[in-house]
Parts: C-alpha cells; sequence; structure tokens
C-alpha cells in the first residue's frame, strides 16, 4: 500500500521534500527520460480513426467492450493537447450518436467532457507510470460515461442495469498501459534507421 | 489550466471556452433531438456517410459466421432436415384447414357485411447489428426510406412479433424491440380475449402488462397476442407468453410478466410489414365531434404516428 502511494505520490515528494529525507522511489523518477520523436500528424488522425471503426464493429450487448475511441482520444489529449483537443471529440462523437442510434448529441457531450478532463490533466498524468495513469483514466472514462446516463436519466429513458455498462470503462482503464506503449511505440524508434532498429 | 501556456504564442480560445461552447452546442442538440425531429436531415446525411464503413466492419463477423455454417456436420444437417420435414408436414395440414377457412371465413364476412381484412404487403429485411446502447434495445436493418419502409412498420419473424421501425434513413432503419422500456404495444389474452398494452419489463428480456387489476383472468403459460386495436399490428401476431403473475394485495394492479415468444436477438432475418399507420384523429370524424374519434388511444399508435 505505501509503495502505491509512494509511486502515485512520487513526483509531488521529490519536488517538496529536503534531499536527505527523499524516498527511495526518487531512483526511478530520475531514471534517464527517453526524449521521444516528434509525432506524425497521419499517425493520430490513423490511430483516431481506427479506434473509431473498432468501435463501430458490431459488438452488440457485449457491454465490457471498452470505447476504443474514447481511449485513444484520451491518450492523444493527454500526449499532444496542442493537435487534438476538443473539436475532434466533439465531432466523433456526432458519429458515434447516429452509429448507435442515440440522441443527437449524447456522445458529443461525453467525448467533449472526457477530452476537457484529458487536457486539463495532461501535465499531471504524464508524470506516473502507464500503471498508475490507469487510474486518472478510469475516473476520465467514468465520468463521461455518467454523464451521458445522466442524459438518458433526464430524458426519462434509462433501462434498467444500465450500470453494468460502466463495465466498459473498467476494461478501457485496465488496457491503458497496453494502449499507451503502442501508441508510443513509433515515436520511441532510435533516430538512425540501423539493424537494431525495432520498427 | 492552471499552467497556462506561455502568453508569447498565441494559444487560441482557452480550453474552458471551448469546454463550455461544445457542452451547449451538445446540450443544444440533445434538446432539439429530444423534443422534435429537426434534426433528422442532418442523421440522415451522417448515415449515408457512414453506411458503407458499418457495411465493411461487418464483413468479420459474417465471414466468421459463414466459416462456422460450413463446418456444419452432416449429422446436425439432417437432424435439421428431418425436423423441417416434420414441420413442413404439420404446416400443410394448417394450411388446407386454413385455406378452408379463409373460404368459410369469407362467406360469413359477406353475410355480416364486414369490411375485408387486407392483406398486408411485407419486405424481408436482415437485421444487421444492434446498437451498443445499454438504455436501449435496438436494431439496424438493411432497408431504409429507399426500399419503402416507413417510421411505424411492425417487424415480426417467424415466430412472433419482435419490434417496430422506430427511425427511417434512407439506408437504413432501426428496429426498436418490444422489449426495450419506452415501447408499448395493444394486445390481448388469446384464451379469453382480454385487452391490455404491454410494455418493456425491468429485466431486459421480459416484458410486462401494466394496469390489469388485481383480479384480472391471466394465468401462467397464457400466450399472448396482439389486439390490432392500434391500426398498426396486425390483429393475432404472437407476441409473448405469461411467465408469472404477481398478485399483491397491496397493490391494485396485478404485475405480468412476459417473455417474448420471437427470438430477441438471435433471429437474423426479419420481416417488416409496410403498413400506413392510421392517423391519430380520423378526419371524417374528427370534424363531426372531437372526443369519438380518439378512442384509439394506444400508446403505440401515438408514438409510432410522433416518430
Amino acid at each position: 500500500m505505501s509503495a502505491l502511494w509512494q509511486r502515485l505520490t512520487g513526483a509531488r515528494t521529490e519536488a517538496t521534500a529536503p534531499a536527505s529525507v527523499r524516498p527511495p522511489t526518487l531512483g526511478r523518477n530520475l531514471r534517464p527520460e527517453q526524449v521521444l520523436r516528434p509525432v506524425r500528424p497521419a499517425f493520430i488522425w490513423a490511430t483516431l480513426g481506427g479506434a473509431f471503426l473498432l468501435n463501430l464493429l458490431p459488438w452488440g450487448r457485449a457491454i465490457w467492450v471498452p470505447d476504443f475511441f474514447a481511449l485513444t482520444l484520451v491518450f492523444w489529449n493527454v500526449h499532444q493537447p496542442r493537435k487534438v483537443g476538443m473539436g475532434i471529440a466533439f465531432v466523433f462523437g456526432l458519429l458515434m450518436d447516429v452509429h448507435n442510434g442515440a440522441l443527437f448529441g449524447e456522445h458529443a457531450l461525453a467525448y467533449t467532457l472526457l477530452s476537457y478532463g484529458a487536457i486539463s490533466l495532461h501535465r499531471r498524468i504524464q508524470w506516473f507510470p502507464a500503471g498508475s495513469q490507469s487510474i486518472y483514466v478510469l475516473g476520465l472514462l467514468l465520468i463521461a460515461q455518467l454523464a451521458s446516463a445522466a442524459v438518458r436519466l433526464w430524458v426519462g429513458g434509462a433501462a434498467p442495469y444500465w450500470w453494468l455498462g460502466l463495465l466498459s470503462s473498467v476494461v478501457g482503464a485496465a488496457i491503458w498501459p497496453f494502449l499507451t506503449s503502442l501508441l508510443l511505440s513509433p515515436q520511441r524508434r532510435p533516430a538512425k534507421r540501423d539493424d537494431t532498429r525495432p520498427l | 489550466m492552471e499552467y497556462g501556456p506561455p502568453p508569447l504564442f498565441n494559444q487560441g480560445v482557452s480550453a474552458r471556452a471551448r469546454l463550455a461552447f461544445f457542452s451547449l452546442v451538445a446540450a443544444a442538440l440533445i434538446i432539439i433531438d429530444a423534443q422534435v425531429n429537426a434534426l433528422d436531415a442532418i442523421r440522415n446525411g451522417v448515415e449515408i456517410l457512414l453506411f458503407p464503413v458499418q457495411r465493411v466492419l461487418l464483413w468479420p463477423r459474417d465471414l466468421a459466421r459463414d466459416v462456422g455454417d460450413y463446418f456444419i456436420t452432416l449429422g446436425s444437417l439432417s437432424d435439421e432436415n428431418a425436423r423441417l420435414r416434420l414441420a413442413a408436414i404439420e404446416q400443410s395440414r394448417l394450411a388446407m384447414q386454413a385455406s378452408q377457412l379463409q373460404l368459410e371465413n369469407d362467406q360469413l364476412r359477406k353475410l355480416g357485411g364486414v369490411r375485408e381484412r387486407l392483406n398486408v404487403p411485407a419486405q424481408v429485411v436482415v437485421a444487421l447489428y444492434e446498437s451498443r446502447d445499454a438504455f436501449s434495445r435496438k436494431v439496424v436493418i438493411d432497408r431504409g426510406s429507399k426500399d419503402g419502409m416507413k417510421a411505424g412498420g411492425p417487424v415480426i419473424d417467424e415466430t412472433g412479433v419482435v419490434g417496430q421501425v422506430t427511425r427511417v434513413f434512407p439506408l437504413t432503419a432501426e428496429v426498436t424491440l418490444i422489449t426495450d422500456k419506452e415501447q408499448s404495444l395493444p394486445v390481448q389474452i388469446a384464451r379469453n380475449g382480454l385487452r391490455a398494452v404491454a410494455f418493456g419489463g425491468q429485466d431486459p428480456s421480459t416484458l410486462e402488462l401494466r394496469f390489469l387489476p388485481a383480479n384480472a383472468d391471466i394465468e401462467n403459460g397464457d400466450s399472448v397476442v396482439t389486439s390490432g386495436l392500434d391500426g398498426i399490428y396486425p390483429p393475432g401476431l404472437p407476441v409473448a407468453t405469461v411467465l408469472h403473475v404477481d398478485r399483491d394485495i397491496k397493490d391494485q394492479f396485478a404485475r405480468v410478466v412476459l417473455k417474448p415468444v420471437a427470438g430477441m436477438s438471435r433471429s437474423r432475418l426479419l420481416l417488416v410489414l409496410l403498413v400506413d399507420p392510421p392517423p391519430l384523429v380520423p378526419a371524417a370524424e374528427g370534424t363531426r365531434s372531437g372526443s369519438t374519434g380518439t378512442v384509439r388511444g394506444d400508446r403505440a399508435a401515438a408514438k409510432a404516428v410522433r416518430r
């Protein structure tokens, strides 16, 4: 538990604690950070489009399936907030509404909120290792899902057991570390194109 | 954002302003869409753009299904064949009876001067996918307004009523299943003709009859069919069987839970009946006197016309 706490608060303690009482996690925080290569806009668009297509697959009533587009949107909002903003979230939300036969604007509102949350937290989230980032991502996804649930409750069309759908946020947060390593891999390539470069 | 970017560079509109703008637009769209049908044109346009993508994305699933079908064993096919042959014999007997009954019925109707029941044109459609939505139960079918689909058309499969077309796009249409909370359908008990309205139930895969008195004559296993009172669903289509009846003395009404007979999410081939929804207030009666025209007060009819 204390280890988790230190991981969560590691960034803060490092900044405030005097040098003599620095926590043991400091070493990890001082680990040399890899300088990422610049991202290509085509890659951002391809991943956003691909995630949207994944959402369009006929999943039917499999409620545990995560919202791939929401996850990818959060990823780019955290890592490239200047390039991917709320406008994109809003437009893709409208497309999602039409596909799902939901109220026009329901997913748009949810994705806008999600995008705002991710952009506001992007500096903080990047301090943490991917596993701890999942907790923030879970919160963001739940807020977005609850926003769309609130819209439904307000319109009066809430089905019983709708809260089971929140499971998809949990699954989404669980796959966040894998998504992060996947989407960051092109930027982690070494600069020289030689035999050791994996990608 | 406390750590605002340096004001040296032009950052555009602040994040909060953007949030406010997009949230307001989304809220406005939601309110407009929930109240009036003004956004259908935009929706149709987006649907036409999305349609080819959606169809392409159904291929992997259909391919997997086809491969699975290919490897069905000979045994199960011959079993099915035998079963179908039995069913065919049974049905041919019924068909013979039916043609005889039809003749008899025609004669009786002529004698009684009753208007003949129209044969309803129908169209076979394929269910493409279920909408991924925890709040409602909808299925998207592969025919739209280009093929003559209209909102309000009843949808049936080989066993009974499945739902109703509730929104029509140019190339596809949305069918709301009868198990949807918002969907209602006028029914009667086949045994004694007791009329009621069936709604989507608490449990996602059930229906319930509301507003029946606690002493209503309903038993477990009763079959429930459409009553045809709304002028949309033809009378006599099987809807459900009674699962259990809860007669609580404290409550004024009986709680009747039904199990739909049509395979709610299994059947892929569906039949849409192309009926014209009746006007809410028939014109001739509406002009004569106000109240007699609105006898047809079933919510399903009202709903279908509104949509």
